[in-house]
Parts: structure tokens; C-alpha cells; sequence
């Protein structure tokens, strides 16, 4: 046997080890593991070729767009800042910062899931490392800094104090100083909010409320939004800008925006000003304060899941004897009904569907959100067009829907093996899921449509009906044919209502911005049809363009089915390697 | 008296109203190979979790080579080796790479943990792989890089949950005898397994945990004698017992894990149960 230095037991040694070296030794992993998820591929991927060239093409198109959605906030912010000093508006100050506060806490919170699934890292796994408590704060503090709510926020702050700076350049030092402060504030308040969210999501009944909450502030958002302007009158909408400025600046003094803005613009008055930035550097110093007991309480070894099997706890005598009738079923108790319309294997499947879906809260109030949106959406966007409002909320509320069909064994994970190691027909599989699917989508469309045909006051001519029902058609059977191609070719594993999913792989990532694409163009088709079918005053139009694209579309659907199979046998190493490698 | 390696008071853990570990009082010398077993669900993960820190109890107190895991959680860090249960590599990461990292999180320089990297690599047999990412590692590959990162310090005391479970005989019969040159030179090694051969013939002492308590522990003669004892008592006999000394682990196992706590056969006839079965 080679001589190995390592199983020496090295002599006790209390010595601490240098922070430097291990913060060193966390920054040099989190550089490989960005370098290897950039250049390297895994061993098995396939196409590789194709695959980065189909990357680099997507990342070209949506870019820009996401480069918009950066450089929105942050010209904004450095606009308005100007205005606001410039126009010797410094009250109005607060409520900027708070709003930059509030869009890097929407993102943060919204990017968290993103973030954990592409970083393959999970900064609690350090606590098994011999680290010091203080040194896991700086780790986790720092760790993953570099999101997108940070950066916007970040460069946000920074074009503000630019700002203010070009408008009165007296206050342009203070200024940088203050929001720089600002900037660690958010940093800790971000990080404190993820700690514990983290925490009370781990519990299943809190997810569902949280995405309750979620849906309700999206949507409160939205009626406050239209009962404030009904109509398109910029003029209206500015107003209630501008008084939401007015109101909100007397209640933000007491809170961190407040005491930022005072702390620049009451230069004049050095004791006030020194007093509001010391209330901000509380703030910021409170705020970290919060973050380190929960993650002192990590650090100590906390147990964040739902708790453990209680099987374990049964003693075999108390397991009940299977009753004879359904001692030989793999499928459980599946319903009379559904077992005499469908073949064995796919209601067996169905009823397995139904169990997953039964039990996912988050899931049911994602189906229900949509249709409230509709009722929005026809006091919006839509009013007035009531053309354009079936189509419009039946796409709106397929959305989301549609999305799922591209992943539908992901939520079986390991479970897949079944699949492929029974005597069983892949094809069957994938219609038990496909009519799920199919179903939650006709109970959706079918609300939307009925919601469209209550508000709206004049009834929806016939030939809008069938245009919209064979596009409705056209759609769901495009998005089946590649979503069930894509759910074969590029699975990936995910634990239904789970915040922290398993990392995508590139090939998904790439994958997941192609099917947003399909997605997007085929609902969107449906626009520019019936603008044509007005412009040209045919309204039949639709039901031509649509009648052969639903056919055509509907049989590429059954042609894959009757090829699954052989389509599955032929991707199944990527298939079992993505849902089955621990 | 010698400070043992591992020694807990009373350790419980709860999850909610489940107790999934209850009252346990361990104490391992330092030196020893110790086996821990018990069946699936008894509590084995959760206690190597709580040994390694990974999990806090909910009362009780641990100490590691004297050292209170609570208060002294990173030099107790330091001293211990583990490769847990899901083996918690970096799959973006080459195997030589996680080595370098573990190595210096442990405090190594940089020159000794490039030199160990290389030894353990060479060692476990991964050398040709040293470059290739984690995540296309096989199971039993990663098994192997998880030990050698667990040793790559010279811990003073390893844990080791399932570690031969998905390894080839080769490279298991290497690191069978690596463990075995460790304990010669002093470490002390706290393992897991479902292979109760392995732990015979590995393992100097054992303790057995059952829904969450432990029923038995000792050296490997002392709980054959225990066994004996029971055997003689059940037959109504007065000492010296003349039950069998030379019990397998596994009858032993079988024995103390065969019956519930009020004594109850745990077990209901098979026979009953899976009639259909051919």
C-alpha cells in the first residue's frame, strides 16, 4: 500500500486557522465553480457544437432586452434624483430610495430560486468546514453578492448620487458616503429577509400562504393601479404619482429612506444631518444583527426541512395487512370512473398525476391568479378592444399552464426508472400526464372564457369563437408536441413547491430561453391574425389561417406518440442521467 | 483515565413530536473502530449528524476528544473527518480541485494540500480523473473522492456513513486496509454500515440503536457474552451461562433489534403477509 502522509492524525492543535486563507479558499471555489459552469460541459453532453451555438444566438436576442430592464432603473433613478435636487424637490428624495429598496428586494426575492438553481452551491454545506461563526457571517453576507437585485440596486443608488451630485455638487460627497451606507443597508435587509424566508419556507403550509400573499399583492397592485387611473390619461396616472410621493415622504422619515435622504439634503443643519445618518447606520447595524441570529442558528446545525419520516416510528405490528382486493394493485385506490374510460397503465398514471397535483398548494394558487388577472386585464390593457380580449385572456391564463408541459417528468425524479425498467408502454405514460395537463388547461380556458363572456357587454361574434377555440387548439398542440419532446431530450429534476430547486444544466438553460420563444410566438400569433381579419374586414380569417395550423399541428402530436417509445429508448441516457443522478 | 474520542450525554433529537434519537449515551475511546448500526430508520444518520455538527440536539451534550462540540464547534471541526450520507460534494467542481479546497478550508498550505491532492488521488485510484467535473463521477467514484477529502487533513477522529456502500472490491479492500493503517497510528473511526461482515471484521466495538435508543454496546466478546447471558436466562438457567459464545454480529443484531420495547416479536409472521408472492 502507497504511504499516504494524510492518515497521519495531525497533532491537536488549537492554532486558528487565518481568515484569509479561508475566505480565500470559498472565493477560489465560487471562481471555479462560475469558470467550470461557463467553459466546461458535462462529459455526457451531446451536441455540443449545436448547443453553444444555439446559446450564444438566444443570449444575443433576449440580452438587450434584459440590458433594458437594468438600465430602466438605474437612468430612472439618476434622473430623478437630479429633477428632484435641481427642482428643489429634496422631499421627494425618500420615496426614490424606498422605491429602489423595494425593487431590490422584488428582485432578490423573486431572482432567489433562479439564483439557487444555476449557482450548484449551497453556502450551509460550509458549516461542516471548521469555520468560525464570524467568519460563516462574512461568507454568507458575501456570498452571491453579485445578483442582478444587487447590481441594479448597486449602480441604482450610484446614478442617484451622481444625480444629486450634478444638481448641487456640495451635497455629491455626502451623498455618495450616505447611499453607500444605503447600499450595505439593503445589502443586510436582503439578506435578513432571504435568511427567513428560507427558514418559514421550508414549511409546506407557509409556501402556500406565501405564494397566497404573493398573488394577492400582485393583484391588489393591479386594481389599485386601474381604480386610480381608469383610463389612459397620462395626466391621471402622473397625479397619483405624484400624490403617492406626497403621502409616502411623512411616513418614510421614521424608517431608512427617510433617514438617507435627510442625512444628504439637511447639510445645512450638520448635528441633524450626522443624527439621521447615525439612525441609518442603526438601521443597517440592526438589520445584520437580525441576519446573524438566524444564521447563528444554522451555523449550529438547525434543521430546516419539514421534519423527519414518521414511519420510521411505526413498528411493523401497527403496519395495516393490504386488503386482499388491492393487495395485487400498483396504482392505489383509482377511481371507478376513470378506470373504465382509460387503459390501466395511464389511469394508474393519472391517478398518481392527481395525487402530486392534489397535494401542491403553491400549484393550485398559481391556476387561480391568472383568472383574476383576466377581470384586470379587461379594465386595461383590453378595454375597449373587445376583439382582441378572448384570445387575449385565454393566452394569459394558458401562460403558465402551457410552461409545465415542458418538464413533465421533472417532478418524477428518481421515480422515472418505474418507467422505463415496467412492462409498460412509454406512450401511455406520457398521455396519463398529457390529459393532467390537458384537463387543468380546459378547466383554465374554459373559466377564462367564461369570465370574457360575463364582462364583456356585447357578445363575442361566432367567427372570433371558432378562430380563438381552433387557435386554443393550434397552441396546446404545438406546445404537447415540443414540450413532450423537450421533457424527453432535456428533463430536469425539480421538487414541486420547493423554493430551492436542483441547478439547471446549461443544455436547459438554453433550452428553457427556446421554449419561451415557441411560447411567446405561438400565442402571439393570434395578434397580427386578427388585425389582419379587421384591416381586411374578413372575420373568417382566423378560422382559415388557424383550421389547417390546428391540424397540421394536431397531427405531429400523434405522430410523436406513436413514435414515444422509440424516441425515449433512443435520448433515455440523458433522460435517466438528468432525473437519476443523485 | 484516557478522554474518550466521542462521548454523549443524554442526546436527544426531535423533530416536532417525532424522537428520532433518545437519551443516548455514547463513548468511544480514542483508537477504537466502532461500529454503528441499527436498522433503517433507527437513528444512525441523525446521530453521525449531530457528531459532526450538522445538527443541533436538542438536549444533550456532546464532546469530542474532550472538547465540547457546542462551544468549540470549529476546533472540533478541525480534528474530525467525515463523509456524510449524500457525500455533500461540488459537483462543478474536477476532483482535484475539491481537494485543493477542502485542504485549505482545513488550513493546509498550499504546498502540502497540492501533495496530498495528488497522493489521495493516486491512492483512491482517480489520478486519470483528476480533471474530469464531479457530477460525471459514478457513484462509488464519488464515495471514494468523498473519503479521500474527509482524510486530506489527518483527522484525529473520521466518521464514516455507509462508506463502502456503491465501491468496488478493489478499491474497498484499499480502503479498508487505509482505515485500518489509521486506527494503527491512533485515529479513532466511528462508522455506519448495513454490511454487517464488514463491520465484524472491521469494528473492535459496536453499539446497536433502535428507534432511537441504544440497545447495546460494547466490544464485540462483550455483547457475544451478553447475548449468551440472555440465552441462559430465557432457559431459566443460573450463571455461568451456557448460551453460545460464538454468535455472528448479524444473530446478535437480529436479536436485540427482533423485539420491540414491551417485548413484543416486532415482526408479524411473513407468511401473512405477500401470499402472493411466488
Amino acid at each position: 500500500m502507497a504511504e499516504l502522509e494524510a492518515v497521519r492524525p495531525a497533532p491537536f492543535s488549537t492554532r486558528d486557522i487565518p481568515a484569509r486563507v479561508q475566505l480565500l479558499a470559498v472565493a477560489w471555489l465560487r471562481w471555479r465553480i462560475f469558470v467550470n459552469n461557463t467553459f466546461r460541459r458535462r462529459s455526457s453532453s451531446k451536441g455540443h457544437a449545436v448547443g453553444l451555438a444555439l446559446a450564444i444566438l438566444v443570449r444575443i436576442i433576449v440580452w438587450p432586452f434584459l440590458a433594458l430592464l437594468v438600465i430602466g432603473p438605474i437612468g430612472g433613478s439618476g434622473y430623478f434624483a437630479w429633477t428632484m435636487i435641481a427642482g428643489d424637490h429634496p422631499q421627494r428624495l425618500a420615496p426614490l430610495l424606498a422605491a429602489i429598496t423595494v425593487l431590490w428586494l422584488f428582485v432578490s426575492v423573486n431572482g432567489q430560486n433562479v439564483a439557487a438553481a444555476l449557482s450548484s452551491f449551497d453556502p450551509s454545506s460550509l458549516i461542516r468546514f471548521p469555520l468560525r461563526f464570524g467568519r460563516y457571517l462574512v461568507l454568507r453576507t458575501f456570498i452571491g453578492l453579485l445578483t442582478p437585485s444587487t447590481i441594479v440596486g448597486c449602480l441604482a443608488l450610484l446614478a442617484a448620487a451622481i444625480g444629486i451630485g450634478l444638481a448641487n455638487p456640495e451635497l455629491a460627497l455626502p451623498a455618495l458616503a450616505v447611499l453607500a451606507v444605503y447600499a450595505l443597508m439593503n445589502v443586510f435587509l436582503t439578506r435578513m429577509i432571504g435568511a427567513w424566508l428560507e427558514r418559514w419556507l421550508a414549511n409546506r403550509r407557509f409556501r402556500e400562504i406565501f405564494s397566497a400573499l404573493m398573488a394577492l399583492f400582485a393583484v391588489g397592485f393591479q386594481f389599485l393601479n386601474f381604480q386610480r387611473a381608469p383610463t389612459h390619461a397620462v395626466g391621471g396616472r402622473s397625479t397619483w404619482v405624484m400624490n403617492l410621493l406626497h403621502s409616502s415622504g411623512a411616513g418614510l422619515r421614521w424608517l431608512p429612506p427617510g433617514f438617507a435622504a435627510n442625512a444628504i439634503i439637511r447639510q445645512s443643519h450638520p448635528f441633524a444631518a450626522l443624527a439621521q445618518f447615525s439612525a441609518l447606520l442603526a438601521s443597517t447595524a440592526l438589520f445584520a444583527a437580525v441576519f446573524a441570529i438566524r444564521l447563528h442558528k444554522q451555523f449550529l446545525g438547525e434543521y430546516l426541512s419539514e421534519g423527519a419520516s414518521r414511519s420510521a416510528n411505526k413498528s411493523p405490528a401497527q403496519r395495516r395487512p393490504l386488503p386482499p382486493s388491492r393487495a395485487g394493485s400498483t396504482a392505489g385506490p383509482v377511481p371507478l370512473a376513470v378506470r373504465k374510460q382509460f387503459a390501466p397503465i395511464v389511469s394508474a398514471c393519472l391517478h398518481k398525476e392527481w395525487l402530486t397535483l392534489r397535494g401542491n398548494g403553491v400549484q393550485m394558487i398559481g391556476m387561480l391568479t391568472p383568472l383574476v388577472f383576466v377581470v384586470i386585464l379587461n379594465r386595461s390593457v383590453f378595454a375597449g378592444h373587445s376583439t382582441y380580449f378572448l384570445p387575449g385572456a385565454i393566452a394569459y391564463v394558458l401562460f403558465g399552464v402551457l410552461a409545465g408541459l415542458y418538464n413533465v417528468f421533472g417532478a418524477d425524479g428518481l421515480g422515472v426508472q418505474l418507467y422505463l425498467l415496467a412492462p409498460i408502454r412509454l406512450r401511455d405514460v406520457i398521455v396519463a400526464k398529457n390529459l393532467m395537463s390537458l384537463s387543468i388547461i380546459a378547466a383554465e380556458a374554459g373559466m377564462a372564457w367564461a369570465l370574457v363572456s360575463i364582462l364583456t357587454l356585447t357578445p363575442i361574434p361566432l367567427s372570433t369563437q371558432i378562430s380563438t377555440i381552433l387557435w386554443t387548439v393550434f397552441v396546446i398542440a404545438v406546445n404537447l408536441t415540443l414540450g413532450t419532446v423537450r421533457s424527453i431530450q432535456a428533463p430536469r429534476r425539480f421538487t414541486p413547491g420547493q423554493a430551492q430547486q436542483r441547478r439547471t444544466t446549461p443544455t436547459n438553460r438554453t433550452s428553457g430561453l427556446l421554449i419561451m420563444l415557441v411560447l411567446f410566438g405561438s400565442m402571439a400569433l393570434q395578434f397580427p391574425v386578427t388585425f389582419l381579419c379587421r384591416y381586411f374586414g374578413n372575420p373568417w380569417l382566423g378560422v382559415w389561417v388557424f383550421g389547417p395550423l390546428a391540424v397540421v399541428s394536431i397531427a405531429a402530436y400523434v405522430l410523436l406518440l406513436l413514435n414515444a417509445d422509440r424516441f425515449i429508448l433512443a435520448h433515455r441516457d440523458v433522460f435517466a442521467e438528468e432525473l437519476c443522478k443523485i | 483515565m484516557t478522554t474518550p474520542a466521542i462521548d454523549t450525554t443524554d442526546l436527544t433529537r426531535r423533530f416536532g413530536d417525532f424522537t428520532a434519537v433518545q437519551d443516548v449515551n455514547l463513548r468511544v475511546q480514542a483508537g477504537q473502530f466502532f461500529g454503528f448500526l441499527g436498522p433503517n430508520g433507527a437513528g444512525k444518520s441523525t446521530t453521525i449528524k449531530m457528531l459532526t455538527g450538522l445538527l443541533a440536539p436538542t438536549s444533550g451534550s456532546i464532546h469530542i476528544l474532550g472538547e465540547d462540540l457546542k462551544q468549540n464547534s470549529a476546533d472540533v471541526k478541525r480534528q474530525i473527518g467525515v463523509v456524510p450520507e449524500g457525500m455533500a460534494l461540488f459537483g462543478r467542481l474536477t476532483a482535484e480541485e475539491y481537494l485543493r479546497f477542502v485542504g485549505r478550508m482545513y488550513g493546509l498550505d498550499r504546498a502540502t494540500t497540492v501533495r496530498r491532492t495528488h497522493e489521495l488521488l493516486d491512492f483512491m485510484q482517480l489520478a486519470d480523473e483528476r480533471k474530469k467535473l464531479i457530477a460525471d463521477f459514478s457513484h462509488g467514484m464519488q464515495k471514494k473522492l468523498a473519503l479521500a477529502a474527509a482524510v486530506i487533513h489527518g483527522p484525529r477522529v473520521l466518521f464514516l456513513d455507509e462508506p463502502f456502500e456503491g465501491v468496488d472490491a478493489v478499491a474497498a479492500g484499499t480502503l479498508k486496509a487505509m482505515l485500518q493503517r489509521m486506527i494503527a497510528r491512533g485515529a479513532t473511526i466511528f462508522l455506519t454500515s448495513h454490511v454487517l461482515e464488514i463491520v465484524e471484521r472491521l469494528c473492535t466495538h459496536v453499539a446497536i440503536i433502535h428507534r432511537g435508543q441504544l440497545v447495546a454496546q460494547g466490544s464485540l466478546e462483550e455483547l457475544r457474552a451478553g447475548a449468551a447471558r440472555r440465552a441462559s436466562a430465557d432457559r431459566g438457567e443460573v450463571t455461568p451461562p451456557s448460551g453460545r459464545q460464538d454468535r455472528s454480529l448479524e444473530e446478535i443484531f437480529l436479536e436485540v433489534v427482533g423485539t420491540d420495547r414491551t417485548g413484543n416479536p416486532a415482526a408479524a409472521a411473513p407468511e401473512q403477509e405477500l401470499s402472493w408472492l411466488s
